[in-house]
C-alpha cells in the first residue's frame, strides 16, 4: 500500500502496548501525517501507560500528560502560551481515550471547542475503559461485556454519538477515521491540521484485550467495523457538510459481532436488534449527508 | 532531632523524560513469531512444467518483462510456444476464480514471450560448469529438446537425434500453424541452439543405435513420441483415399495444401481430430467429427473443441464407425449408434445399441485415433526392478553396462500435452544429473524435494538453489488471501480473429494484447504466497518492529521488540507470511 506519507517514525519500539495495540497503530499514522512540529496533551488513558514509564517516552514529539478530565482545557493553554511564544506552527494535538473524552473529559473538551480554540482533539476508541481493567464507558458499544457490565448484566444502552455532539458546536472540521483505512486515517489528519479552529477526530482503535480477541485480527475487526456500518467513516464541515468516504458492500454485524469474546453471550434476536439500530444510524446519517438510501448500496437486514 | 526530606536529585519542576522506550525489549513478552513465508501458489503446481506464475504474474505487473520471461525460462524453454498451445490447468485452479474470474495465464504467457521476441532479448543464464557426460536426446520434440535445454544448463552435452527435416517434432508438424506459428518456435529454437545444444536433423535412430551408445554417451534420452496410428478394425479402413490424420497435418505444415470438398468425416476425439477437422474445414470442405462417446469425454482440449464447433465443425456424437465401402461418390461410412451405460472418472463407458445403425456417404475419411510409439523398443519396460524408476513423467533405466536410459514425453508422461513434455523432459535432465553426482539411489528422494506444492511438477529453481527455492510448499487457499485488499474487475478477453476471418485461411486466430492490457491483467492477480513488496506488514506493525533493510525481502523483523501480535500475518494480502511457535524460545 502505497502511502503519501514520510517514511520516518515518530513513536519507538519498546513501548508497552498489549500485542496488537489499536492505539498504537492509531498513533504511528497521525504522527506520520502529522510531522515533527506536533505537541501531545495526553490526559489520563492507556497511551499514558504505552507512552512508557519515566523517565522513558516512546515518541519523538513533546508529550505532556495531564489529568483525566483535562484534554481540552490544558490544549487551551498550550496553544496559548505558543502563540505568545510566537510559535504558530506546532500543532496542538490532544490525545485522549474515550473515557477521557465520551465521559470524563468531556465537560472541558465541549468548553475548549465552544471557544473554538486553535487545536486537534484525537480520541482514539476503544470503547471502555481499558488501562484501568475494561470498565465500560459511555462509548461501550450496545450488547458488549465489560468488568463493570458482566454476565446477563451486559450493556443494554447505546454507545453516545460523539461525533453528533462535537458536530453540535459547529466546529469547522470533525471526522471519524480507523486504524484499517490509512490512507482515509492520514488524509483526515493532514486536512485537519491545515484548518484553523477547532478540529475533533474520532479514530476507531481495536483493543484485543479488552475486547477478548486474538491480537492478529486488530486491524481486521476494525476494517470490518467499517463494512458493517457500525463505525462509518464520514467527516462533517463547519457542522453541515458531511461527506460519507466509505459506501458498504453489505456485510452483516453479526459477522463483526462472531469474532469477538466481549459479545459471546448475545443471542441472535439479539444480533437482530443491533442490527436493526445500526441500519437506522446509518439511514440518518445518509439523511444527514443528503444521500438516499438506494444510491448508497445495500442496507443489510438480517432474514 | 528532626530529619527533614531531602531530594537526593533536584526535582525540576515539571519531570521530564530523558530516554526513549527502546530499552524495554519488548520481544520477551512473545510466544509467537511471524516470519516471511512465501508458499506455492496453486497454478503453480497445477502447471506440468511448474512455471512460478504467481511470481510471473507479478513481474509483468511491475513492468519487468524481461525477468518475467526469465522466470518462465527457468522452469520452461517454450513461453512462446505454451502461450499458445498449451491447455492452461492453472486458470482453472487460480484462487482469483472464487472471486470474480481467474487471471488469463494463458494470454499473459504469451505476452511475456512476444515481448521477449519483439524485442529479441537474450536471456541472462547461470553458467554451471561444464560436465565430463554427454548425453544423447533422441527425438527433437517438446520433450527431448526440453530433456536437452535443461540438461545443457546444468553443463552438460547433449546431440538430440532427429528423423524429420526440421526439429519440434509435433510442434512443427502436428500443430497446425493457426495455432502456432512457425516463426515463434523457430526463435525458440534458436536459444535452445545458442546454449550449446547440437540437433542433428534427418538423422533416424532405429533400435540398433542403443547398442553402441556407451563408448560415446552416458545417457540417452528417448522422446520420439507417438507416431504411430493403430488401426480401427474394421473393413475398408485401407481403402485408399482414407487418410492418417498426423501425416495429414505435416502435409499441411509443409505447405501442400490440397484442395477438399464436399464432406469429410474425421473419426476420433483428440486434439489431432480437431486440428484434421479445423483444416479440412480450411481446405473447404464440410466436416463431420465422429466420435464413439460424448462430446465431454473427447480426449481433446474443450476449448478447442468450442473453436472447431464454432468455426462449423460437426459433431456427430455417439457413433461409431462399422465399415467403410467405396461409393461412387467417395465413400460409405456405416455407423453404429452407442449409448452410455456407467461413467467412470467422468468419463462415458459406451455400448452399442442393438439395431441402430446408420449410413453417410462422406467425400474423404481422416482417421486420427490415439497413436502408439512406432517401435516396440520404444515402449518403457513395464516390471518394476531396483535398476528401474518410474517417476511421475519418465522411466529411468539403468543397463547392466552402466547406461542410463530414459524414456520420456508422450512415450511415458501422464498426460500427452506439450507441458506435460516439457516437465518429463525436466525430469530427466533432474534425474540424470543427480545419477551422475550423487548416484542412483539420489534420484527418488532428491527430485521429490524439488516438487512444486504437492507434486508432480518439478521446478528447476528449487533444485539449482535458486532465489525462490525455499518458497514453502503449502498451497495458498482462497480463504488464505486477504481479499479485503483487492478490487472485483473483469478478466481480459483474448482478441480473436473472427470466424469468417479464420477460414480464408492459416492466419494465428488469438491475436496480439496490448502491454498496458497485460499489465492490468497481471495487477489483477493475488500472487498467492508471493511478497510483492506491498508493505502492509511494515505500516501497521503496532511496535514499528519491520525494518526496512537491503535483503532480497526488503525488510526484517526485529525479534528484540516484536511482541508477535500477528497483524502483519493477516493484514499480507497474499499469504506470504506465516505465525510460528517462537524460534529464539521468547527471549532473543
Amino acid at each position: 500500500m502505497e502511502l503519501s506519507v514520510q517514511d520516518r517514525e515518530y513513536m519507538c519500539s519498546g513501548h508497552v502496548g498489549c500485542p496488537g495495540c489499536g492505539a498504537a497503530i492509531a498513533m504511528r499514522f497521525v504522527l506520520k501525517a502529522l510531522g515533527e512540529k506536533t505537541m501531545m496533551i495526553v490526559p489520563a488513558c492507556c497511551w499514558s501507560i504505552i507512552a512508557g514509564p519515566y523517565p522513558q517516552s516512546t515518541l519523538k514529539v513533546p508529550v505532556l500528560h495531564t489529568a483525566f478530565e483535562t484534554g481540552g482545557a490544558v490544549a487551551s493553554g498550550v496553544r496559548a502560551a505558543l502563540d505568545i511564544k510566537g510559535d504558530r506552527e506546532t500543532t496542538v494535538v490532544t490525545w485522549a481515550g474515550d473515557g477521557g473524552t465520551f465521559d470524563i473529559g468531556f465537560q472541558a473538551l465541549s468548553g475548549a471547542v465552544e471557544r473554538n480554540e486553535d487545536f486537534i482533539y484525537v480520541c482514539y476508541d476503544n470503547e471502555a475503559y481499558m488501562n484501568t481493567g475494561v470498565q465500560r464507558s459511555s462509548s461501550t458499544p450496545y450488547g458488549a461485556w465489560t468488568t463493570t457490565t458482566p454476565g446477563q448484566e451486559w450493556k443494554k444502552l447505546r454507545k453516545k454519538n460523539i461525533v453528533e455532539a462535537l458536530v453540535a458546536h459547529r466546529i469547522p472540521y470533525a471526522a471519524t477515521a480507523s486504524i484499517a483505512f490509512p490512507e482515509d486515517l492520514v488524509r483526515k489528519v493532514k486536512k485537519a491540521k491545515a484548518v484553523k479552529g477547532s478540529r475533533f477526530l474520532h479514530i476507531y482503535a481495536s483493543c484485543p484485550t479488552g475486547w477478548r480477541m486474538p491480537s492478529e485480527l486488530a486491524v481486521k475487526i476494525a476494517r470490518m467495523a467499517v463494512q458493517t456500518n457500525i463505525f462509518p467513516l464520514y467527516e462533517v464541515e463547519n457542522g453541515v457538510r458531511y461527506t460519507i468516504n466509505y459506501m458498504p458492500k453489505g456485510y452483516l454485524v453479526r459477522e463483526y459481532f462472531k469474532l469477538q469474546g466481549r459479545f459471546k453471550h448475545l443471542s441472535e434476536a439479539d444480533l437482530e436488534q443491533i442490527q436493526q439500530m445500526v441500519n437506522e444510524d446509518w439511514e440518518l446519517l445518509l439523511r444527514k449527508a443528503g444521500v438516499s438510501p438506494g444510491a448508497a448500496g445495500p442496507v443489510t437486514k438480517i432474514d | 532531632m528532626t530529619h527533614a526530606f531531602v531530594s537526593q536529585v533536584s526535582t525540576p519542576f515539571i519531570p521530564r523524560s530523558t530516554t526513549t522506550t527502546e530499552s524495554n525489549k519488548t520481544g520477551s513478552w512473545r510466544f509467537l513469531q511471524p516470519r516471511y513465508d512465501e508458499k506455492t501458489a496453486p497454478c503453480s503446481a497445477a502447471c506440468p512444467a511448474g512455471e512460478d506464475i504467481a511470481r510471473v504474474e507479478m513481474l509483468v505487473a511491475q513492468g519487468l518483462f524481461k525477468e518475467a520471461w526469465e522466470t518462465i525460462l527457468q522452469e520452461n524453454p517454450f513461453p512462446g510456444v505454451c502461450g499458445r498451445v498449451c491447455f492452461h490447468p492453472c486458470e482453472s485452479v487460480c484462487n482469483r476464480g472464487a472471486f470474480d474470474e481467474p487471471i488469463a495465464i494463458h494470454t499473459l504467457e504469451r505476452f511475456v514471450a512476444d515481448t521477449a521476441m519483439r524485442y529479441g532479448l537474450q536471456p541472462q543464464r547461470m553458467a554451471l560448469p561444464p560436465k565430463s557426460e554427454r548425453c544423447a536426446v533422441v527425438g527433437a520434440g517438446p520433450s527431448g529438446l526440453a530433456a536437452a535445454y535443461f540438461l545443457a544448463r546444468l553443463g552438460y552435452g547433449c546431440d538430440v537425434f532427429e528423423a524429420r527435416s526440421e526439429p519440434g517434432g509435433l510442434l512443427r508438424w502436428g500443430i497446425p500453424p493457426y495455432r502456432l506459428p512457425v516463426p515463434v518456435l523457430q526463435w525458440e529454437l534458436e536459444h535452445l541452439q545458442a546454449l550449446g545444444v547440437n540437433i542433428r536433423c534427418n538423422h533416424k535412430i532405429t533400435g540398433g543405435f542403443l547398442h553402441g551408445l556407451k563408448d560415446r554417451y552416458a545417457a540417452v534420452f528417448l522422446g520420439c513420441g507417438h507416431y504411430k496410428s493403430p488401426a480401427l478394425g474394421i473393413a475398408g479402413e485401407d481403402l485408399s483415399g482414407v487418410e492418417e490424420g498426423l501425416p495429414f497435418l505435416e502435409r499441411v505444415r509443409s505447405g501442400d495444401l490440397p484442395s477438399l470438398s464436399g464432406t469429410v468425416a474425421v473419426i476420433g476425439g483428440g486434439n489431432t481430430a480437431v486440428d484434421v477437422s479445423r483444416c479440412a474445414l480450411r481446405l473447404g470442405a464440410k466436416v463431420l467429427m465422429v466420435y464413439r462417446r460424448r462430446r465431454q469425454d473427447m480426449p481433446a482440449f474443450g476449448h478447442e473443441i468450442q473453436m472447431a464447433v464454432d468455426e462449423g465443425v460437426e459433431l456427430m456424437e455417439l457413433w461409431a464407425p462399422l465399415s467403410i465401402e467405396a461409393h461412387p461418390d467417395g465413400f460409405r461410412l456405416s455407423l453404429q449408434k452407442m449409448e452410455v451405460v456407467s461413467e467412470e472418472g467422468g468419463r462415458a463407458r459406451v455400448k452399442p445399441v442393438p439395431g441402430e445403425t446408420t449410413a453417410i456417404v462422406v467425400q474423404k475419411i481422416f482417421k486420427a485415433l490415439g497413436n502408439t510409439a512406432e517401435e516396440p523398443w520404444l515402449e518403457p519396460p513395464g516390471e518394476i526392478a531396483p535398476h528401474i524408476l518410474h517417476l511421475a513423467d519418465t522411466v529411468v533405466s539403468r543397463r547392466e553396462d552402466g547406461l542410463v536410459v530414459v524414456y520420456g514425453g508422450d512415450l511415458a508422461a501422464r498426460s500427452k500435452s506439450v507441458a506435460h513434455a516439457i516437465g518429463s523432459g525436466k525430469e530427466a535432465a533432474m534425474a540424470l544429473d543427480l545419477y551422475f553426482r550423487r548416484g542412483w539411489d539420489a534420484i527418488v528422494e532428491e527430485t521429490a524435494r524439488c516438487r512444486v506444492g504437492p507434486g508432480p511438477s518439478l521446478s528447476m529453481e528449487i533444485y539449482t538453489g535458486g532465489d525462490r527455492c525455499r518458497r514453502n510448499p503449502h498451497v495458498v487457499a482462497f480463504e488464505e488471501i486477504n481479499t479485503d485488499y483487492f478490487l472485483y474487475g473483469p478478466r481480459i478477453i483474448q482478441p480473436r480473429l473472427l470466424v469468417e476471418e479464420r477460414l480464408q485461411g492459416f492466419s494465428e486466430i488469438d491475436l496480439k494484447v496490448s502491454a498496458a492490457l497485460a499489465i492490468r491483467e497481471a495487477e489483477r492477480c493475488f500472487n498467492c504466497g508471493v511478497c510483492n513488496q506491498c508493505d502492509n506488514c511494515r505500516l501497521y506493525c503496532p511496535d514499528v518492529a519491520v525494518c526496512r533493510d537491503t535483503s532480497p525481502q526488503g525488510r526484517h523483523i526485529n525479534l528484540d521488540y516484536c511482541k508477535g501480535c500477528g497483524v502483519c500475518v493477516v493484514e499480507c494480502p497474499r499469504n506470504a507470511m506465516s505465525l510460528v511457535e517462537n524460534e529464539t524460545g521468547g527471549r532473543p
